[in-house]
């Protein structure tokens, strides 16, 4: 590893400097920042090999009691949230901004004394021709899509794409833009899940990982609809909640939610995230219309059941309910099925039910988010495709236009693309003396 | 069996064409044969274009209307069309033909696997509602150009190891290739990563959860990041640099696979 060394100043540290000093020139070495990231992607194999912010129980499952105290006190079980995964990240960052600095003072140092090469320099240069019946000044002006950036009368610079050496810079920078939008995220942001019944209004939702802790959303938001559509599979299509919001008893905004539609309403974002089913069940007993959900108890004058068991489809006999009851000291059950007249009506305890009706009304599942720092993170994304775009497919190259006695020497060179610049400066050869 | 089965069974078969013109010339040296191979590749990979397209079109008479990019089928058939379009694109620069022969065989096994394995539903499946958004294509397209143009940084880290004189071409031209198509890699795979962050976050409400898939990508991320760094400012050479061209690419199988096979989550659309 120390045959090769990189222009960076790591070198030899000389006795004299302080171990401040030197601790700095590690925190801002390459050789750190690869040590790190090998650190953080080690973790991140970690975290998806080991089921993260699973219960007890599947824990215990796949390890034994101490190999899972271990992975707990490890925090290997919620690596990306664990204090060492944050200070890996830190560090991350520390070495990533002082890294950049560092290099970016000694690049604007080199940029302002971008040196005239002597013409030796010039003539030594691998990609060059002379060119004898034309001006200095009519080659240079040849060249376009270059521009002079530096000479006086004798040699002259033009370069092309010099932007793309800022290319590491914008990306390094978008980096850290990206994570602080993370953290602003995370400092002041917070993620949540509400359900909503058809018709029903709710103003607080249920934090995430925090046990089923409430909060206030700041408005209210109703459920006017919700409709599921199917794939003739079985599949669903759609999933489309009509939601209302609520705001100091105003409705202030009306829209339809589906999965990649969110709403954005005050700098909170509701998504449509899931659904389900909640079946009642209409019973008429005794001439009285009884409302009851599943493992609900209907308890009056002597008769008493329970509502145990629900099916979409008894046997293909279409939508059935079990229903439990005592009798004569002997636990009974029963199916109402809905669609069979002569199984909609039983005795029950001596008294007449009938199942009249299965409602099976949705809910719709929202998830909730408030980021204020996403638009950082977005900002952070932009600049990083575009510092990518002027690394990767710009680079910098630069000809030299010599006045000489023999004729104007030009030359080139570029520090990447090696290859496709000597193709370029062939054409370039081709065009100012002709194919000789 | 559709019509897009059927092309798309042809479109196997001149993959393996590919193959064998690149053995021919192995055996032959003649220039004229690997000549005719590059006009078979681009005529296979117009016929693999059509084939998708075909796809398309059946998927919106079949009443499902979506790219043919949404289950493992599609996406092995896609991964193969995104090798040989990052074989086209790069012709220039691979200038060695072990790297195209070794490319179409990857392209080969993929479509070859999609089309011939029993296990792999071949049919259009409706799209669920997660993935029916624009973010599809995009994210997609660069996440599979990525692994593509990773497949042959693979390919030379490989021949790196070995010497064969006139057929492994000489180690400055397999560095100089390895790096060429990370450099292709590296900005797609970024791409891929912040188009599914940003599609994430119109889908699921959060850009980045920590999923298997998404932090597989970010490790598969971090290795050619250190790839470059490596090359690029510590001046790497040679055997580490084909090591670590190796490691990122099985860092690329793990993402793209290993995840939907091992490891669930909510990105396992591709398994099925």
């Amino acid at each position: 590893m120390s045959a090769i060394r990189s222009n960076s100043g790591e070198g030899a540290t000389p006795p004299s400097t302080s171990t401040v000093d030197s601790i700095y020139r590690f925190l801002s070495s390459v050789r750190f920042a690869i040590l790190v990231l090998s650190f953080i992607a080690a973790s991140c194999v970690l975290g998806t090999l080991i089921k993260q912010q699973a219960p007890p129980q599947e824990y215990l499952k796949q390890f034994s009691e101490s190999t899972y105290a271990i992975l707990k006190f490890l925090r290997l079980t919620d690596v990306f949230r664990a204090p060492w995964f944050l200070i890996l990240v830190s560090l991350f960052v520390v070495n990533l901004v002082l890294c950049t600095l560092d290099r970016f003072g000694r690049f604007l140092k080199t940029r302002k004394d971008t040196k005239i090469p002597s013409e030796k320099a010039v003539s030594a240069m691998a990609n060059r021709f002379v060119v004898r019946n034309r001006g200095a000044d009519e080659v240079v002006s040849l060249f376009n899509g270059y521009r002079t950036s530096a000479g006086d009368d004798r040699v002259r610079l033009l370069e092309k794409g010099s932007l793309s050496r800022y290319g590491v810079y914008v990306i390094h920078s978008s980096i850290i833009i990206i994570l602080i939008g993370s953290l602003i995220g995370i400092m002041f942001g917070y993620r949540g899940f509400v359900t909503l019944n058809k018709g029903e209004t709710k103003d607080t939702i249920v934090i995430r990982g925090e046990a089923g802790k409430a909060v206030p959303l700041g408005f209210k938001v109703k459920c006017d609809d919700f409709k599921v559509s199917f794939y003739p599979t079985g599949e669903p299509k759609d999933y489309v909640s009509r939601l209302q919001i609520i705001d100091d008893g105003k409705s202030v905004r009306q829209a339809e939610v589906r999965v990649n539609h969110p709403l954005t309403y005050r700098g909170t974002s509701i998504y449509q995230a899931s659904y389900g089913s909640d079946p009642a069940f209409l019973f008429d007993i005794g001439g009285q219309e009884v409302r009851l959900a599943q493992g609900g108890v209907y308890k009056k004058d002597n008769v008493t059941f329970m509502v145990v068991r629900f099916e979409r489809s008894v046997h293909n006999f279409g939508p059935g309910v079990m229903v439990a009851y005592i009798e004569g000291n002997e636990p009974k059950t029963t199916w109402f099925l809905k669609n069979v007249p002569q199984m909609r009506e039983r005795q029950v305890m001596g008294a007449a039910v009938k199942l009249t009706e299965i409602s099976d009304d949705f809910y719709t599942g929202l998830e909730v988010s408030h980021d204020p720092g996403v638009w950082v993170v977005w900002t952070g994304f932009a600049l990083i495709l575009f510092g990518l775009y002027i690394n990767f497919f710009m680079y910098h190259r630069r000809i030299y236009v010599v006045r000489t006695e023999d004729g104007v020497l030009v030359a080139g060179a570029s520090l990447r693309n090696k290859e496709a610049f000597r193709e370029e400066f062939e054409k370039w050869r081709k065009k100012i003396n002709g194919s000789e | 069996m559709a019509l897009n089965n059927q092309i798309l069974g042809i479109v196997t078969l001149l993959y393996v064409c590919i193959f064998l013109m690149h053995l021919v010339f192995f055996a032959t040296k003649k220039e004229k044969v690997y000549g005719a191979m590059w006009l078979v590749l681009y005529a296979t990979f117009g016929l693999h274009s059509v084939g998708l397209i075909v796809r398309w079109i059946e998927s919106y008479k079949l009443g499902l209307g979506h790219a043919p990019l949404s289950n493992f089928y599609e996406s092995l058939i896609f991964f193969s069309w995104c090798i040989a379009l990052v074989l086209i694109v790069m012709r220039k620069k691979l200038k060695a033909p072990i790297i195209t022969a070794f490319a179409a065989f990857v392209a080969l096994f993929f479509i070859g696997y999609a089309s011939l394995a029993p296990s792999v539903e071949k049919g259009i499946q409706p799209l669920i509602p997660a993935l029916q958004s624009n973010w599809l294509h995009v994210h997609v397209f660069t996440c599979f150009i990525a692994y593509a143009a990773f497949a042959i940084s693979f390919i030379c880290g490989i021949f790196y190891m070995f010497q064969w004189k006139n057929i492994i071409p000489p180690k400055d031209t397999l560095e100089e290739i390895t790096y060429q198509s990370i450099m292709v890699g590296f900005p797609m795979l970024t791409a891929g990563i912040l188009t599914g962050a940003v599609w994430a976050h119109y889908a699921w409400g959060s850009y980045w959860s920590w999923d298997p898939k998404e932090t597989w990508s970010l490790i598969t991320w971090i290795v050619y990041a250190l790839f470059l760094h490596a090359r690029f400012t510590r001046g790497w050479k040679g055997k580490r640099i084909a090591v670590l061209a190796i490691i990122g690419f099985g860092s690329v199988i793990f993402t793209y696979f290993g995840v939907n096979f091992i490891l669930a989550g909510l990105h396992s659309y591709g398994a099925s």
